[in-house]
């Protein structure tokens, strides 16, 4: 390791922790890069690295620990700060104004100025031409982002991150979009922007990338490094013992795999521009894992499936009956049930107590006489509350205080009362502690054991991969290809190749 | 889907927001000619397109930039009784204070309005909406309170602003286009005007680009309290006086015009020559309902009926 002073030392964390409700998301992390290095971060979803590279761009605040850039500690109390100071980050959600042109996206807040702050566009947009041609992408700057694909606004994400003259440029999943070309074009950057001194902090899933461009990669794992290789001296093996260091089959609970009677049969659905030709089934009895880069429809099917935002045409079928779905009454009514990634706003009732969060979708059922059976609530939950194992100080505790896994136990809950044979479950553990995943888990391999569906949205691709009995590749509103897990558990590679509809090869394939 | 075939239809054809502004305001021009021969009088037209649309022109610019930041301002309509009552109190007391200094003192009150306005929204967190149905009713007091009732006692040097003429033309119609223009540069030239939409379309991505959203919030206020003082000195020169009942009804008619204007209330779309548009729309209709003298009643009614069709048809435009 580096001494303390070491000359080439750019930017230094130390025991960097951050906590969200229920999560512990980084658990004192220290972490070094030199100037003028690529270091790459790896790690699975949820090992803590977006979470870092917020923190190092001013966007979260750390509980503890420490940064220090150019040799003098820094805070970062927000974006701007991190900007001013020299830290671009190119984020992994799109943090584009979506009614602006791509200039004025690119130069937001540091439009270049001739008079008194009048926007001086004819440079803006000469700029934002230049930098795309370096990146050699070809893109009128005065189109809107609203119209773009998301690959373009990919582009526009990075060109905005190379217009800040940055001594830290930070890259969180870029490539994830791009295709080989793109790809060898960014890379061709990151080695100009290196030889100019300027240190890149890459994340990405993608070994091989990080094989071809990285010096240095450090592992996250549950909100720790696990260590920093450099890359010369490191195998892809290695890299990968430390990410997962734990076997996929303790972590997730075997299927079975019992085919039962079709549940959902879905034809033709299709909605605007975001959902086209839509064919699958379900089954009882099996997890059907719905996967695609963000906003590839997934979360657009569920939705119309639980009839929040119906779709336009197609046929759905409930247990071989044919069913239009236009209100989430009739998709309750038809048995089916849902979860939405979003716990907070569309989830939990924060500040009521665990019991009412349990029985508020079927109060009816607790009815004596008109009024509400107060007794009938509580047994109700306080079995559902035993049956799921959720740990509460008592069911009369605030929802909000839980934590993120066992919120999720008390939703699931929640509907196990109406007893739906179909459930949609988007995200099932976004924000949940890595050991109350199994939990949850072992909860949704149970249901679909007791005859039950369950259709999950997830972005999660170790989660997909280690729970799904079949996988629904998503592209662009389209079903690109799914993946029956029957005869042995597929790769992150393959579902990504079927999700950007290009080839990313398991071996040495890197693009050049 | 099949709901309202009219407004797909309309819809369709004027394509835009901004090009519907403009199509509405010819129909209704060509429906109020027709419908009276009153309106096509010098006088009336002189009324009803240089003199009606400034003051409320000038109070909608203000709110205009306030709801593209994210934000409403309920208050305006007491801002400016308020700061026409202390005009006309002020130059009572002290009828040879220069015209210009009480211009300064108007804006700076209005800014000042602005900042305490944008400071509850902006540092205490609440809602613009609370915040300033609040303030409205502190301002209304205030007004109150200081005047009771109008008082006059504004100088002729200081009504020259609004009856004052230099080439023939109107000071205020020079000086109202004056701040279109200003207030249009702004929008979509300066840097605080991209600032405005940014956060008023989505505050979260702004924040991630380096914008300080409660500093932005917090400036759009100042500048819509200095447009609303702008109004306020204009209405104040126009009358010769001022007082508590002043600007009673500008907090409803300029959201109107601005919605009408293609403003969206969430925040982000819509610019100054539209709510400008929407300014001219709710001139020509409500001098074409004194024209045709509707009842009061009636016509209070018929200002609620637009509001929720203008409102309404933002919100489907969003949703389609």
């Amino acid at each position: 390791m580096p001494k303390d002073q070491d000359e080439g030392t750019l930017l230094k964390l130390s025991g960097i922790t951050k906590r969200f409700p229920g999560v512990l998301a980084l658990d004192s992390v220290d972490m070094e890069f030199m100037k003028g290095e690529v270091h790459a971060l790896v790690g699975e979803n949820g090992a803590g690295k977006s979470t870092l590279m917020k923190i190092l761009s001013g966007v979260y605040q750390p509980e503890s620990g420490s940064i220090t850039f150019k040799g003098v500690p820094a805070v970062f109390r927000n974006p701007l700060q991190a900007q001013t100071a020299g830290i671009a980050t190119i984020f992994q959600e799109f943090s584009l104004i979506r009614p602006f042109t791509v200039a004025e996206n690119v130069f937001l807040n540091r439009e270049p100025s001739t008079f008194a702050g009048f926007k001086d566009m004819g440079t803006a947009r000469k700029k934002t031409t230049d930098l795309l041609g370096e990146i050699g992408f070809d893109l009128d700057p005065d189109s809107r982002i609203e119209d773009l694909t998301v690959v373009q606004q990919q582009v526009v994400e990075i060109v905005k991150a190379l217009s800040i003259t940055a001594n830290v440029l930070i890259m969180d999943e870029p490539s994830a979009v791009l295709t080989d070309k793109e790809i060898k074009n960014l890379f061709a950057i990151i080695r100009k922007l290196k030889a100019r001194g300027v240190t890149i902090i890459y994340i990405s899933h993608m070994l091989q990338e990080i094989f071809e461009i990285a010096d240095r990669a450090t592992v996250m794992k549950d909100g720790k490094t696990v260590g920093t290789r450099n890359i010369r001296d490191t195998n892809k093996d290695e890299l990968i013992r430390m990410m997962v260091g734990r076997e996929i089959k303790d972590f997730f609970p075997a299927s079975i795999r019992t085919k039962g009677d079709e549940l959902l049969s879905v034809e033709n659905l299709r909605k605007g521009r975001e959902l086209e030709d839509i064919c699958f089934t379900l089954h009882a009895g099996e997890i059907l894992g719905i996967a695609g880069m963000a906003g590839s429809g997934q979360t657009v099917l569920a939705k119309a499936l639980f009839g929040i935002e119906p779709a336009d045409g197609g046929e759905i079928k409930i247990l071989g009956k044919s069913m239009r779905i236009t209100s989430v009454r009739q998709a309750m009514g038809a048995g089916m049930g849902y979860i939405s990634e979003d716990r907070k706003n569309y989830g939990i009732l924060g500040p009521m107590a665990v019991r009412v969060n349990i029985t508020v979708a079927d109060l009816g059922r607790f009815l004596r006489g008109g009024f509400l059976s107060g007794k009938m609530e509580r047994e109700a939950s306080a079995k559902k509350i035993t049956e799921l194992g959720i740990k509460v100080a008592g069911m009369n505790q605030r929802a909000v205080t839980l934590s993120g896994g066992n919120q999720q136990k008390m939703l699931i809950a929640r509907w196990l009362l109406k007893k739906p044979r179909i459930f949609i479950i988007v995200e099932p553990t976004r924000g949940i502690d890595v050991g109350a995943k199994t939990e949850i888990y072992k909860i949704m391999r149970a249901l679909v054991e007791a005859g039950s569906g369950i259709l999950m949205v997830s972005s999660d691709l170790p989660e997909v991969i280690g729970i799904s009995d079949r996988i629904m590749v998503m592209r662009t509103g389209r079903i690109e290809g799914i993946i029956d897990q029957t005869g042995g558990l597929t790769t992150e590679e393959r579902i990504m190749s079927l999700a950007v509809g290009h080839d990313y090869s398991y071996g040495e394939g890197i693009p050049s | 889907m099949k709901k309202m075939p009219a407004f797909r239809q309309i819809a369709a054809y004027a394509g835009k927001p901004e090009r519907l502004v403009w199509v509405i305001l010819t129909t209704l021009i060509l429906v109020s000619l027709v419908a009276s021969p009153l309106f096509s009088g010098w006088d009336n037209l002189r009324n009803v397109f240089l003199i009606q649309p400034v003051g409320l022109g000038l109070a909608a610019l203000g709110q205009t930039f306030i709801v593209l930041a994210g934000g409403i301002d309920l208050s305006v309509g007491s801002v400016i009784s308020l700061l026409t009552s202390l005009a006309a109190g002020i130059f009572q007391k002290n009828p040879l204070m220069h015209p210009l200094a009480m211009v300064a003192l108007m804006l700076a009150l209005g800014a000042a309005i602005g900042a305490l306005n944008g400071m509850i929204v902006a540092r205490l967190k609440v809602t613009p909406f609370m915040a300033t149905l609040a303030m409205m009713l502190v301002y209304q007091g205030l007004a109150l309170f200081y005047a009771k009732r109008t008082i006059g006692g504004i100088p002729r040097s200081f009504r020259f602003i609004a009856e004052g003429k230099v080439l023939g033309i109107p000071v205020s119609i020079l000086l109202f286009i004056g701040i279109i223009v200003l207030c249009h540069g702004v929008l979509t030239r300066h840097r605080f005007g991209a600032r405005i939409l940014a956060v008023g379309s989505d505050p979260t991505v702004s924040a991630l680009s380096g914008i300080d959203v409660g500093k932005t919030r917090f400036l759009s206020y100042i500048f819509g309290g200095m447009l609303f003082s702008c109004a306020a000195i204009f209405l104040a020169a126009r009358m010769g006086g001022g007082g508590p009942k002043v600007g009673v009804g500008y907090e409803l008619d300029s959201i109107t015009a601005i919605v009408i204007g293609g403003v969206s209330l969430a925040g982000g779309t819509g610019n100054v020559l539209g709510a400008f548009g929407g300014v001219l729309i709710i001139s020509v209709f409500y001098n074409l309902m004194n024209l045709l003298s509707l009842n009061s009643f009636l016509q209070t009614l018929l200002k609620g009926l637009i509001l929720i069709l203008a409102v309404a048809f933002t919100s489907r435009k969003k949703r389609g």
